[in-house]
C-alpha cells in the first residue's frame, strides 16, 4: 500500500440489511481499505437509516424483484438517481467503484452520473442470464465509461465476454483467511457426517436434491449424519420426511463465525447442492480455508472456484443419483478425502483479504492515473455550463 | 407548422444523440491515451530496474549484456515495435530470475521485490489498455460516427499486442 491516501466510494446495488454474497463482500473490502488508512464511503439501498455502519450511506428503500433465481432488493428511479448523484458531488471521490453495473441498479446510476476514474466488479455467472443482458445497448456505452472491468470468477469473466464483449480482469471475492486456519475439530460434528450451511428453506440452495440422495449415502453408510446450519424452520422440513430419514438429521440453527470455521473443520464432508443463482460461493472458499472436503454441484461460480474438480469434488447439479455416488466415494475413501482438503486449504490462501484487497486496490491505482478525481458527468456538459448550471 | 414542430423535435433528439456520441468517443479516445501514458510509465521503470538489474551481481557477464541490449532496444523502440521489444526483454528477465532464486543479497532482493511489483501492475496496465484501444475501434467503426467525422483528427489507436503469457 503507499502512503497516500484515498477517497473512495463503493456502489452497493442490492440491500443493505439483506444477507448476500456481494453485500459482505463490499463490507469487508471496505473495512478492510479504512484500516489501510483510506476514507471509504459506500452507497447502497436500505430499508432504513438504523443499524448501518458509519461508512454506509442509505440510498432509499429497495424494491423486491424476482432476479437471478432469487428476490434481489434492487433500487432505481428518478429519487434514487438524485440522491446518487449528491453522494457522489458530496464524497469528492478518487475513485468510484460499483459493483453489478450491467444490472438497473443504483450502481448503472452512478456509472451514468459520473465522470472519472472508474471501476466495475461483475459477480453474474450465468449463461441463462440473457433478460438481464437484454438492456445491452443502453448498458453498453454507460458501462464503456469503466476504466477497468472486474470479474470474480472465470465463468463471470465469461459471461461479461459474451453478453457485453468485453473482456476483464479476474479477482475472486475474498475471505478472511486468517479466521479459518486455527478452527479446531469439535467432536459432536465430525465423523461420518455431511454439513450444509444455508438458508435451507430456499429452493435454489438444493438441500431437496441432498434428501433425495440420503437413502442411497445410508445404504451404504448406515451412520451417516447430516448437519445442517442456517436460519429457517427446521419442524415443518422435517414433517416433509419419511420418519426413518428424520433422526439422521440435526439443525444447528444461525452459528457463529467461529463456530461455522468449527463446523467446517469438522464435518467429514461439506456439501454445497446450490442448484444455481450463485454468483461466486465465497462459502466454498470459507470451507476450503476450514480444511473441509468439498462436495459442490457443477454450477459454473462453483465449477469455477474449485478449478474444475481440482480443490473439490463436483457432482451433476440437481442429480441426487450423482451427488450420492460421489459423498459415498469421499467417505469411504479417508486418504483421498484428506489430499483434496490439503490441496483446497492451500488454493484458499489466495483468497485471503490481504491478497485480494491489495489486487483490488492496484486496480484502483491504475484507473487513477492521470484522473482528477470523480466528478458529475452533467458538470461538464457544454450548456450547463454556459447556463452557469454547475456544482463548482 | 406541426410538421415543423415535429421534424424540430426530431432534429433536435438526433443533435442531442450526435453530441452524446462524440462524447463517448471522447471519453474513450482520452482513456487510450492515459492508458499508454500509464503503461508506458510501467514499462520505462521496468527498463530501468532491468538495467539496474544488469549491473548488480545477480547476472553473469552474459546475462548483463543480453539484458542491457534488451532494455536498450525497449527503451528506443516506437509504438508500433514497442510490444515485440518488450516482449524480449520480459524473455531476459525471466531467464535471469528462474536462475537467481535464491539470491541472498537485500539490494538484489530488493531489485526482484520490485521487478515482481512492477510486473503485476504491468499486467493490468495492458488489460486496460487493450479493453480501451478494442473499445475504441469498435465505436469509431459506428456508422453515425464515421459519416459524420465524430473522430476528426484523433489518430487511430494502435492495438498493442502484447503476450500475457510470457510472464
Amino acid at each position: 500500500m503507499p502512503l497516500t491516501k484515498k477517497r473512495i466510494g463503493i456502489v452497493c446495488p442490492y440491500g443493505w440489511d439483506t444477507p448476500g454474497g456481494v453485500k459482505s463482500h463490499i463490507g469487508d473490502l471496505a473495512e478492510y481499505l479504512i484500516a489501510q488508512g483510506h476514507t471509504v464511503s459506500v452507497l447502497a439501498p436500505s430499508a432504513s437509516d438504523e443499524n448501518l455502519p458509519s461508512y454506509v450511506t442509505s440510498a432509499g428503500r429497495p424494491i423486491s424483484i424476482a432476479y437471478n433465481g432469487a428476490v434481489a432488493r434492487l433500487l432505481f428511479g428518478p429519487v434514487a438517481f438524485s440522491r446518487v448523484k449528491s453522494w457522489i458531488a458530496d464524497g469528492d471521490f478518487d475513485v468510484l467503484h460499483l459493483h453489478e453495473p450491467a444490472i438497473p441498479s443504483i450502481s448503472l446510476l452512478a456509472c451514468w452520473a459520473a465522470e472519472g476514474p472508474m471501476v466495475g466488479t461483475f459477480h453474474a455467472a450465468s449463461a441463462r442470464k440473457k433478460i438481464a443482458f437484454a438492456i445491452t445497448p443502453f448498458v453498453e456505452p454507460v458501462v464503456e465509461k469503466l476504466n477497468a472491468r472486474i470479474a470474480v470468477s472465470e465463468a463471470a469473466r465469461e459471461t461479461l465476454q459474451i453478453h457485453l464483449d468485453t473482456d476483464a480482469m479476474v479477482v475472486p471475492n475474498g475471505i478472511y483467511a486468517g479466521r479459518y486456519a486455527d478452527a479446531t475439530i469439535d467432536p459432536r460434528w465430525s465423523g461420518n457426517t455431511i454439513g450444509f450451511i444455508g438458508r435451507f428453506e430456499e429452493y435454489r440452495k438444493g438441500l431437496s436434491v441432498l434428501i433425495e440422495a440420503l437413502p442411497q449415502i445410508l445404504s451404504r453408510i448406515p451412520d451417516i449424519r447430516i448437519l445442517i446450519a442456517g436460519p429457517g424452520d427446521p419442524e415443518s422440513f422435517l414433517e416433509k420426511l419419511e420418519p426413518h430419514l428424520r433422526n439422521r438429521f440435526t439443525f444447528l440453527g444461525t452459528i457463529s463465525e467461529s463456530d461455522k470455521a468449527n463446523f467446517m473443520a469438522s464435518v467429514g464432508i461439506y456439501v454445497a447442492p446450490n442448484t444455481g443463482g450463485e454468483s461466486f460461493g465465497i462459502i466454498l472458499a470459507e470451507a476450503l480455508a476450514a480444511g473441509a472436503a468439498v462436495l459442490a454441484s457443477d454450477i459454473p461460480a462453483f465449477d469455477s472456484l474449485l478449478g474444475g474438480g481440482e480443490y473439490g469434488t463436483l457432482f451433476e447439479s440437481e442429480n441426487a443419483h450423482d451427488l450420492a455416488d460421489k459423498a459415498i466415494a469421499l467417505l469411504e475413501d479417508p486418504v483421498h478425502r484428506s489430499a483434496i482438503a490439503k490441496k483446497g486449504h492451500d488454493y484458499a490462501q489466495s483468497f485471503d483479504w490481504d491478497v485480494v484487497a491489495e489486487r483490488i486496490y492496484d486496480v484502483y491505482e491504475m484507473a487513477m492515473v492521470g484522473g482528477k478525481g470523480v466528478t458529475l458527468a452533467s458538470d461538464n456538459r457544454a450548456w450547463n455550463r454556459l447556463l452557469g448550471r454547475s456544482n463548482e | 407548422m406541426n410538421n415543423f414542430l415535429l421534424s424540430f423535435f426530431f432534429l433536435s433528439i438526433f443533435a442531442w444523440y450526435l453530441s452524446f456520441l462524440a462524447t463517448r468517443l471522447n471519453r474513450l479516445h482520452h482513456r487510450v491515451e492515459t492508458s499508454w501514458a500509464n503503461l508506458d510509465g510501467l514499462l520505462q521503470r521496468r527498463a530501468a530496474v532491468a538495467i539496474e538489474i544488469a549491473r548488480s551481481e545477480i547476472s553473469d557477464p552474459a546475462a548483463s549484456l543480453l539484458l542491457t541490449f534488451a532494455a536498450h532496444q525497449a527503451r528506443e523502440a516506437t509504438v508500433r515495435d514497442r510490444s515485440q521489444a518488450e516482449t524480449g526483454l520480459t524473455g531476459a528477465l525471466g531467464i535471469l530470475i528462474e536462475n537467481s532464486a535464491d539470491t541472498q543479497n537485500p539490494l538484489e532482493q530488493e531489485l526482484l521485490l520490485e521487478l515482481k511489483d512492477l510486473t503485476a501492475k504491468i499486467k493490468v496496465a495492458i488489460a486496460m489498455h487493450v479493453e480501451s484501444v478494442t473499445r475504441t475501434q469498435m465505436v469509431r467503426k459506428k456508422l453515425f460516427i464515421r459519416v459524420f467525422r465524430l473522430a476528426g483528427s484523433a489518430p487511430e489507436p494502435v492495438t498493442y499486442e502484447f503476450e500475457g503469457d510470457v510472464f
